[in-house]
């Protein structure tokens, strides 16, 4: 039978298995109990009350979520919002992609490497693939021919996802101010999260980014995509 | 009356014999199939877009039976800068290379033009960014032979001690690459160790790690110090033990040797025709050397072998460069006994203004000939500085040695030549 003849009117042989189901059986949700898990502690989450905080913002302005008893104790933690645990799960595992463009790639390799060793704080798997990675790495000087594909795999990594300008030539250009064929810092084309000037940075610059990167991932608190994008562009490009 | 068959629906003997339909051809371009099979062609765009300039283009963007296109990069393909192949395969097998360059143009010759010969070593530097010391040299070697300079000997040795250090810096990287890109996790770890140490001396030395602009016209910026000199002795004297121990990693690996030998064959006639220089022309039995052919600084007082092999295939291209390194580190240690007093810069002005000329000059780079042709109108920037580097030509016989082999092969020949694309591109 040809692709467009399915579905003509044509109808299923009396001996099929795959019987529809009834009305009923699809609106009725599936419920599943939820005693897996209770407090052994009655009077936990306020005794029972809401919480004053009601929205994400409003919590992130107390100091609720900062002292070390919210952000560790899971009896607080838990209940308010997932997005605090998720964060500090992300802020301690950043990958990022591997897109080394030009000389500060070698320094990026060098702290993923035996004696800087970023894997001590959780970033060392370079993914080859933007679909599997957090954090974009600009390590190199971005030409206008490579911007396009740069962009690309921006584009291409699931949010929430962040962008690290590694060198003096991805933060303004560099050296290749005059030059006519070097994008002047890529936070004309994509929105960055942390710059990290020196031609090239020492790996240790580029771990305190990425420490930095992992703070501000914390201190964002779930607000990972209030990102402001290109701050710097001017209206003529 | 027998029954018809509808006419749509021809009987299963007939539609095994029949013909392939053609392309269908719509009578029209107001036809709406039209514009469906347009946005299609479109996703599967054939590549170049544009009309194709050349035969060997036309030619290339041409598929046969069977034949596929199939993009990759421009994403470091070997991890030595950003180069984009089209590789057109029929099956597995790869039929043609088509390397797409120019990811990296940063414009460093005009911008070397609109420089002071002074700022000219510092632009230079990112060009062969991974021993950025030989692309300084062959600019302040042809800057000097236009303005006759007297290099001090204690700044020439310094120049040979640093740039040895670079090369086995670079070999080294090389190895552990090229195990990286034949999927072998480990060797560049062992590299990045013996890598570090070499770029913190010479970060002790220079004040950078990767971009050192140390060379001056008519000397080096500065002598030796002490944490250099002991962390260089420090590190000979394990140098040549660690050396053998990253190299047995390699060298007697099965998959290694079995995924390299063989693949990628350069002879020697192919390799001359090519201009290939540097270590993959020397694993092709041609022992040219730049510093032996065309001798410059104090390489003819050194004693140091020119190691050559006669495979020409990418096993080769790599033993090469751990004889190469074995020869460094003699070449080093000479270097450190034969070491004069005196100083390390000729006095020079501060505006410098070579007399109209022209010079060419040229270095032995890890990778080959590095060179670098001025020419000079007489005022305080070079009127053209045109930049010849060795990646480039290495990089042009792929297509040739990857006709034929596995697609997989294509990387272990990418990483065997060892292109950096930043010279490449310039």
């Amino acid at each position: 039978m040809a692709v467009g003849d399915r579905g003509s009117g044509a109808r299923k042989p009396a001996g099929s298995r795959l019987a529809p189901a009834s009305p009923a059986q699809l609106s009725a949700p599936i419920v599943v109990p939820n005693t897996l898990w209770q407090s052994a502690n009655p009077l936990a989450y306020d005794g029972g009350q809401p919480t004053e905080a009601t929205h994400l913002r409003e919590f992130g302005l107390t100091d609720a979520g900062r002292n070390d008893a919210a952000r560790w104790g899971a009896l607080q933690v838990i209940p308010t919002n997932a997005d605090y645990i998720v964060d500090l799960i992300r802020a301690n595992s950043l990958w990022p992609l591997l897109s080394g463009l030009a000389c500060c790639a070698f320094e990026m390799m060098s702290s993923a490497t035996s004696k800087n060793d970023m894997d001590r704080w959780g970033m060392f798997p370079f993914r080859a693939s933007p679909r599997q990675s957090d954090v974009l790495i600009v390590a190199g000087t971005l030409t206008t021919k490579m911007a396009g594909p740069l962009i690309r795999l921006w584009e291409q990594m699931p949010e929430p996802k962040w962008c690290v300008a590694l060198g003096d030539c991805t933060v303004s250009g560099g050296r290749y101010k005059r030059s006519y064929s070097v994008v002047q810092g890529i936070d004309r084309v994509m929105p960055v999260d942390v710059y990290i000037p020196g031609c090239p940075p020492r790996p240790e610059g580029l771990i305190y980014g990425m420490l930095q990167l992992g703070q501000l991932v914390k201190d964002r608190r779930g607000h990972w995509n209030e990102r402001e994008i290109g701050p710097t562009v001017p209206d003529e490009i | 009356m027998p029954p018809r068959q509808p006419a749509s629906r021809p009987s299963k003997s007939r539609a095994g014999k029949r013909a392939p339909e053609p392309p269908q051809q719509y009578a029209s371009t107001d036809d709406p199939r039209v514009m469906l099979d347009r946005q299609i062609g479109a996703l599967f765009e054939p590549i170049p877009p544009y009309p194709t300039q050349t035969e060997r283009e036309g030619e290339f963007y041409t598929l046969r039976d069977g034949e596929m296109f199939l993009n990759v990069g421009p994403h470091h393909p070997s991890t030595h800068g950003v180069l984009r192949l089209v590789v057109k395969l029929s099956g597995e097998q790869v039929v043609d290379v088509d390397p797409v360059l120019g990811y990296l143009h940063r414009g460093v010759e005009k911008i070397c033009e609109n420089s002071d010969y002074y700022h000219v070593i510092d632009q230079v530097d990112p060009l062969e960014y991974v021993s950025a010391l030989f692309q300084e040299w062959p600019a302040v070697l042809s800057f000097e032979k236009l303005m006759d300079v007297q290099v001090p000997r204690r700044a020439e040795y310094i120049r040979v001690l640093t740039g040895e250090l670079l090369r086995i810096s670079s070999h080294i990287l090389y190895v552990g690459f090229y195990a990286l890109d034949l999927g072998g996790l480990t060797p560049i770890l062992y590299s990045f160790i013996e890598r570090d140490e070499i770029v913190e001396m010479l970060a002790a030395l220079t004040g950078a790690r990767m971009l050192f602009n140390y060379f001056r016209i008519g000397g080096v910026n500065g002598d030796l110090n002490h944490e250099f000199m002991s962390r260089l002795g420090d590190w000979m004297s394990r140098a040549a033990k660690e050396v053998e121990s990253s190299a047995t990693l390699l060298n007697e690996n099965e998959i290694f040797v079995r995924r390299t030998r063989d693949v990628g064959v350069l002879d020697r006639a192919a390799a001359l025709r090519y201009g290939v220089t540097g270590g993959n022309l020397r694993a092709s039995g041609v022992p040219f050397d730049v510093r032996r052919a065309h001798p410059y600084s104090v390489y003819p007082e050194l004693d140091f072998n020119i190691p050559t092999r006669d495979e020409g295939d990418s096993l080769a291209r790599y033993l090469i460069r751990i004889d190469e390194i074995r020869e460094s580190i003699k070449i080093i240690d000479q270097c450190l006994h034969n070491m004069p007093d005196g100083p390390v810069m000729a006095s020079l002005p501060r505006l410098i203004r070579p007399r109209p000329g022209r010079a060419w000059a040229a270095v032995e780079g890890p990778r080959g000939m590095l060179g670098v042709y001025t020419i000079s109108d007489g005022s305080d920037q070079p009127f053209r500085f045109r930049i010849h580097d060795p990646s480039l030509l290495n990089l042009e016989t792929l297509p040739a040695l990857a006709t034929g082999h596995l697609l997989a092969d294509t990387m272990t020949i990418i990483a065997s030549l060892d292109p950096v694309m930043g010279g490449i591109d310039k």
